[in-house]
């Protein structure tokens, strides 16, 4: 099973800390992994084929990004083989650039016949995996909603958008979704963990699919309520702003 | 009465355009004036008991400030006096640090009721007004949700539960802009709040006033609270309004 971990702050953050924890934690997915995060408001993202976590060390690529990247946003997939392919394009976080600004994409979860979908915006991510899709599904409703009136809230795009995804493609979600200032968290199978934590320059917040969590520390699950459709969370700087179900 | 101002950007921004602008349409508020800001996560005010606009001139630190300002979320108070004294210690923005964060108030509307509020917690020294007693009790209640949830609590959530607290006990006009340097919250439940996002002459930042017309020609939105409602509260992020919900 793919894991993906978000870590929010209030001011630029390195993760040496938490990712190769992470890393760690998603051993099991050798598939790969990338990490996605914010320079000067513009999505960057680092991605690799090879395991992880091999021969009981982290990958080094991944070791050396931990300790040098520095972002108030950070957002970090490991694959499993039930994500797609082997080849780096096809690892996540996916980015986009849309209404304003650069947004990451990081998912979980299966979803059927989400491939056929055919974007109707442009660009179009050109890689043949279904969290491609995906993202293309969700950047076109909150394109289209922002059209239709530019001043809706970004959360209740987001939901509508969410109800639409569902509606069309039922399947199991946890997904990621990020611009530079703030982190919406949306599950409606597995549960998330969230914690906040205080780290020297301030609090942070750390969001994740590894069911345990990732220290020995208080996780609080967010866990989706079987009637709803889902809990959809918005995160800004180290502190969940909103949580309602979807 | 009081207006207010509030710019939210996603990078840090000055304002020397938009800042006098609304000093001049604000004018006639002649009882201080006050601009709050961040550095470094810190919040800075500059406040003043002087005229905003005097002998067909602004204030000379007032258009020196809004040339030098730099911060992702700036706010800017022109105060008409209806509580408390002429002085500086009474011009808002205020400032009061809790949950990690220093937060920036400031207020405008008339909530006599809330003068009798006593904290148990900091006080805004010298400052014998509704909005300083409304600060504060927006800190206690908040504070106090944070002592007693185990989960991580709902920023937005917090607010607009103290918020509505709030009006319940001591009733009156409360239209609030309230920021720990990374979120923007406003709230309204007289009056209007009027915004613009994606203006032509400050692309990327949010803008926010009182001020019934905008400040530009351009199409500003006009948001108030639903008159079945208690008031309306936005959550405002960089650019964008994250939330906003009627409470």
């Amino acid at each position: 099973m793919c894991d993906i971990l978000a870590i929010s702050a209030g001011y630029n953050y390195t993760p040496g800390k938490y990712l190769p924890i992470f890393a760690e934690k998603g051993k099991e997915n050798i598939n790969g992994w990338g990490i996605g995060f914010f320079r000067e408001d513009k999505a960057l993202v680092e991605k690799s084929p090879e395991q992880v976590f091999s021969d009981r060390q982290v990958h080094e690529s991944f070791q050396r990004l931990a300790r040098v990247i520095d972002s108030r946003i950070i957002i970090s997939h490991v694959n499993c083989p039930k994500s797609g392919g082997h080849h780096s394009t096809h690892l996540h976080p996916f980015k986009f650039t849309f209404l304003d600004h650069d947004w990451l994409f990081a998912h979980v979860g299966v979803v059927e016949n989400i491939d056929a979908y055919q974007t109707t915006e442009t660009p179009r991510l050109e890689v043949d995996v279904y969290t491609a899709r995906i993202f293309e599904y969700l950047r076109d409703q909150l394109v289209l909603l922002h059209r239709k009136n530019p001043y809706i809230s970004v959360y209740i795009a987001l939901r509508i958008a969410i109800q639409e995804l569902l509606d069309d493609y039922p399947g199991d979600y946890s997904f990621f979704l990020a611009n530079e200032s703030f982190v919406f968290a949306f599950c409606n199978y597995r549960q998330l963990m969230v914690l906040k934590e205080s780290e020297s320059m301030g609090d942070i917040m750390l969001i994740t699919t590894v069911e345990e969590g990732l220290s020995r520390t208080d996780w609080h699950p967010i866990v989706p309520d079987p009637q709803s459709q889902g809990e959809l969370l918005v995160i800004a700087g180290p502190d969940v702003l909103y949580a309602e179900e979807v | 009465m009081c207006d207010l101002f509030a710019l939210s950007a996603t990078k840090d921004y000055s304002a020397p355009e938009f800042l006098p602008i609304f000093a001049v349409q604000a004018k006639t508020n002649m009882d201080g004036w006050g601009i709050g800001f961040f550095r470094k996560h810190h919040a800075v005010v500059e406040k003043s008991a002087e005229k905003i606009f005097h002998a067909g001139q602004l204030h000379d630190s007032f258009q020196r400030l809004a040339r030098v300002v730099r911060s992702k979320v700036i706010i800017c108070h022109i105060r008409f006096r209806t509580s408390g004294l002429l002085d500086e210690c009474h011009a808002h923005p205020f400032v009061l640090k809790f949950g990690g964060y220093d937060w920036i108030f400031a207020h405008n509307g008339k909530a006599p009721d809330i003068e009798s509020y006593r904290s148990c917690g900091a006080v805004i020294e010298d400052a014998i007004s509704d909005s300083a007693r409304t600060f504060e009790y927006l800190r206690d209640h908040m504070e106090d949700h944070h002592r007693s949830d185990s989960k991580p609590e709902k920023l937005f959530n917090i607010l607009a539960d103290s918020t509505s607290k709030m009006i319940d006990q001591y009733p009156g006009e409360y239209n609030f802009l309230l920021s720990n340097g990374h979120l923007l919250f406003a709230f309204t439940n007289h009056r209007q709040f009027m915004f613009m996002k994606g203006s032509k002459t400050l692309k990327g930042a949010f803008l926010l006033t009182t001020l019934a017309r905008g400040l530009t020609t351009e199409k500003w939105l006009r948001v108030a609270k639903a008159t079945n409602r208690k008031g309306l509260l936005l959550a405002i992020s960089g650019n964008d309004v994250i939330l906003h919900k009627s409470i």
